[in-house]
């Protein structure tokens, strides 16, 4: 990895990520389970909750990277849109700076939905072990 | 830049990323002085001291440091 990388994944919100955030997770706020309550606060439906966004930069780290022994040092997350059920998201992620004497990479991420709006985006420095 | 300036801007980086504005760096500081100086904070203080003065350590010369006065050194003779 070196500084520039550009990384690319997609993730849905699905109806099995939903129900399995609110089942371990047990927010159940009417913002989030509430059609009505939602659409009174102005937004189109229910809105996914945002760690659920968390969950997806996890399995980017995790998973998706050319190297296995990395740990996550610090993580910031700015929201911008909500985001809905069954929306398709696009993640970018690019190495912004690469730390060789500590072993440290900083990444600048975000997350647009399909009409390429951002929902989200933030800074994550991982470490090598 | 002189020396005190380098270790002023150091010291308000320790505040920043410790998150303690009482910290008072000298020469001889070392990590046991400094209450939650440990391996996790060093990393952060030392990716945070490249940015800010845009120069690059190497691991070898972060371990020979024995204190703060020596990490100053080095920075001083990387030409900033």
């Amino acid at each position: 990895m070196k500084e520039g990388d550009v990384f690319t994944e997609k993730f849905t919100v699905t109806e099995k990520i939903y129900n399995n955030f609110i089942d371990l997770f047990r927010d159940r706020n009417p913002m989030h389970v509430n059609e009505e309550f939602a659409k009174n606060k102005g937004f189109k439906e229910k809105v996914m909750h945002g760690n659920i966004l968390n969950g997806f930069l996890s399995y980017f780290v995790g998973e998706c990277l050319p190297e296995k022994n990395v740990i996550i040092h610090t993580q910031e997350i700015q929201y911008k849109n909500p985001v809905y059920l069954n929306d398709n998201l696009y993640f970018q992620a690019q190495i912004t700076g690469f730390f060789e004497s500590v072993k440290a990479i900083e990444f600048k991420y975000v997350f647009k939905n399909e009409e390429l709006k951002v929902v989200a985006k933030g800074k994550l420095q991982i470490g090598s072990l | 830049m002189e020396r005190k300036e380098i270790l002023l801007n150091v010291q308000n980086i320790f505040h920043d990323i410790l998150d303690n504005e009482d910290i008072q760096l000298t020469d001889q500081t070392t990590a046991d002085d400094v209450e939650d100086w440990d391996s996790l904070t060093h990393i952060q203080l030392i990716v945070s001291i490249e940015k800010t003065f845009k120069i690059k350590f190497s691991s070898k010369e972060i371990l020979s440091w024995k204190n703060v006065g020596e990490m100053i050194d080095c920075i001083e003779t990387k030409n900033i």
